[in-house]
């Protein structure tokens, strides 16, 4: 029961070998960047999810809370970023519970890393790790294969070139939050212009020294859709039905008025 | 699909093997309750995740002694299915719901190991994918009353399952209020 | 025709041609043995380069009175008085084999061919659509019309009580 099971996998080789087609697992295609600045850090993502060359999900969430203060951005396996994501959150707590410290974001990147590199990069989860903790506001990044970076600025994804560009060429030393927001929130707009895998919206998430961590989903939303011109409501009784069966999730209790005394 | 205080979740009847269609009475919609789970992918695994969830569902049931919202139950999904990341199970499954507190409509979809996906509008599975994207982001619209929502989704599910070699042989609706679930079979061609 | 679109399209309609010349040089229309026979060398000589057909070519001669060969892209070539070709043949022949007698009537055999059409089309997930009908006789053919399968089938289980295992109502 605990773990990951294999008790598939030599079925599904079967499966595979005499042409059975594997079904395409979601990937987060993505752009994920973060950026420190003067007392904190913030991380920023797309919003798109992707099943081959479909968007399977316009509006993903692809930040992921690990403690209040420690937030993690997640590209690779839509399934493996958010579930490596929950167990690392869990773990997490509980070491701080048993600690009775305040959650480091050193001990979430080692501990990640250590997972990841068990798993020889079969969990194709590639984070972005950000926080603040008693040490200060930190910034890391992990790959699949369990190799880690430190920086001041780090963007990973399919866009993270697009995204490094403007990083590059706008990334300075002691920027202000709010530089710091525009920056990031710049080059995740340019992973959703130029990078085919990402798309949609900015999600955003500061985190401050001494102060909670803020949540900004959707903080732009360059792709709005339009309102439809048009509507193609099917007029009631388009459709030929064969049979119906109803089911009641009402209990219907009848009664009958109790005896009514009527003055003669 | 949700609608307004509603929702529809519809499937296709067939089951085959490659060209050959074997039943036409294979249903891809379970009941837990008042969630609803639509699974799709190859037919025993759809049997399997079927009974152990049904199985897990009855377990949450007597150990909490209450209900399972819609939400809880598509985490129950999603970490059983990731229970099985490196051999996974073939499948690709949607759950929809209404919740039983707040009444919100409720619907996602999974990847096969286990990846959510949280959709306001619709979620679509199975070999039909691309051409049910298709149908459901033209005619789809917010707020359809139950009625109307009926006759969108069925439409979508006709004319993308005819677009499909793989897919037809009749379908079933369901429309989920919060006070009844109506179930209808649909007219569909049968080639 | 079965197979690869382009392929029978395009040979079936330079088969067209050659029947045509063999019209002009001889004075007389070519035999069904003939025109078969030219397409089987076809395909026999394309044998391995990727071609995919399954044909019939029917035709009615005085010489010959009605005749059917099944050409395929293997370069087979064979002379039946029934055939059935296509991802679906199994299931027309089912229906075919059990129904097929020489003396049935033009009428009798144009049902028994959409019938088996429908069989086909209703097992077999790359068969559907529509089903064409066409009776060819001495003077050329006579085609019978356009029909829809998703009406035809219903009219048919509605007609003949077949079909049963089609669901028609939710079991309580």
């Amino acid at each position: 029961m605990p773990g990951l099971g294999f008790d598939n996998y030599k079925r599904n080789q079967y499966l595979a070998d005499h042409g059975v087609p594997m079904p395409t697992a979601t990937s987060t295609g993505t752009t994920i960047v973060g950026c420190r600045f003067n007392g904190g850090v913030v991380i920023a993502a797309d919003t798109r999810a992707t099943a081959g060359d479909i968007v399977a999900d316009k509006n993903c969430e692809k930040l992921h809370r690990i403690s209040p203060n420690i937030w993690c951005a997640g590209a690779g396996t839509a399934a493996d970023t958010e579930m490596v994501t929950q167990l690392e959150s869990s773990n997490v707590e509980l070491h701080a519970l048993s600690t009775g410290r305040q959650p480091r974001v050193v001990a979430v990147l080692t501990h990640l890393k250590q997972h990841l590199f068990k798993y020889q990069g079969h969990i194709g989860a590639y984070l972005i790790v950000a926080g603040v903790d008693p040490t200060g506001p930190k910034l890391f990044s992990i790959h699949a294969h369990g190799s880690t970076d430190v920086g001041f600025y780090l963007s990973l994804g399919s866009g993270s070139m697009a995204a490094m560009a403007v990083l590059e060429s706008r990334w300075k030393k002691d920027l202000t939050k709010e530089e710091a927001m525009q920056l990031c929130a710049d080059a995740i707009e340019s992973g959703i212009w130029n990078d085919l895998g990402s798309g949609s919206n900015v999600d955003m998430c500061v985190m401050e020294q001494d102060k909670p961590a803020k949540m900004y989903r959707n903080y732009r939303k360059p792709n709005e859709r339009a309102q439809k011109e048009k509507s193609y409501r099917f007029p009631r009784g388009t459709t030929a039905v064969l049979a119906q069966s109803v089911r009641s999730l009402v209990d219907v209790i009848e009664t009958t008025p109790q005896s009514m005394e009527v003055d003669a | 699909m949700a609608g307004k205080d509603c929702i529809a979740i519809a499937c296709d009847l067939r089951l085959g093997m490659q060209s050959v269609g074997v039943s036409s009475n294979f249903e891809k919609i379970f009941e837990y309750d008042s969630v609803y789970l639509g699974l799709t992918g190859l037919a025993t695994d759809v049997i399997t995740l079927s009974e152990e969830f049904r199985m897990k569902h009855n377990m949450y049931k007597m150990r909490e002694e209450r209900r399972m919202e819609p939400d809880t139950f598509a985490n129950l999904v999603s970490s059983s299915l990731y229970e099985k990341r490196f051999g996974p199970y073939f499948v690709g499954p949607i759950v929809a719901g209404l919740n039983s507190k707040t009444g919100k409509p409720f619907i996602c979809g999974f990847d096969l190991i286990g990846a959510i996906d949280f959709a306001k509008d619709f979620i679509v599975a199975g070999t039909a994918t691309d051409q049910l994207y298709g149908m459901c982001e033209s005619l789809w619209e917010p707020d359809l009353e139950p009625e109307d929502l009926f006759e969108t989704i069925s439409q979508a599910l006709l004319n993308a399952q005819d677009r499909d070699a793989l897919s037809g042989w009749g379908a079933v609706v369901y429309i989920i209020t919060k006070d009844k679930v109506v179930k209808r079979l649909l007219k569909t061609r049968q080639d | 025709m079965a197979g690869g679109a382009a392929d029978c399209q395009f040979w079936e309609t330079w088969l067209n041609t050659q029947c045509r010349l063999h019209e002009l040089r001889n004075k007389e229309r070519i035999s069904v043995a003939a025109a078969s026979k030219i397409l089987a060398n076809l395909t026999y000589s394309y044998k391995g380069a990727g071609l995919s057909m399954g044909t019939m070519i029917c035709g009615y001669t005085k010489r010959e009175g009605p005749a059917i060969f099944y050409v395929d892209s293997d370069g087979e070539r064979l002379q039946g008085d029934l055939f059935c070709v296509g991802s679906g043949q199994t299931f027309a022949y089912g229906v075919l084999d059990k129904n097929y007698k020489w003396e049935l009537t033009v009428e009798e055999a144009l049902d028994l061919g959409k019938r088996s059409i429908l069989a086909a089309t209703h097992r077999d997930a790359y068969s559907g659509g529509s089903v064409n009908l066409y009776h060819v006789t001495e003077q050329g053919w006579v085609y019978h019309g356009n029909y829809d399968v998703g009406t035809e089938l219903w009219d048919a289980k509605d007609r003949e009580q077949s079909f049963n295992h089609i669901v028609t109502s939710i079991p309580s």
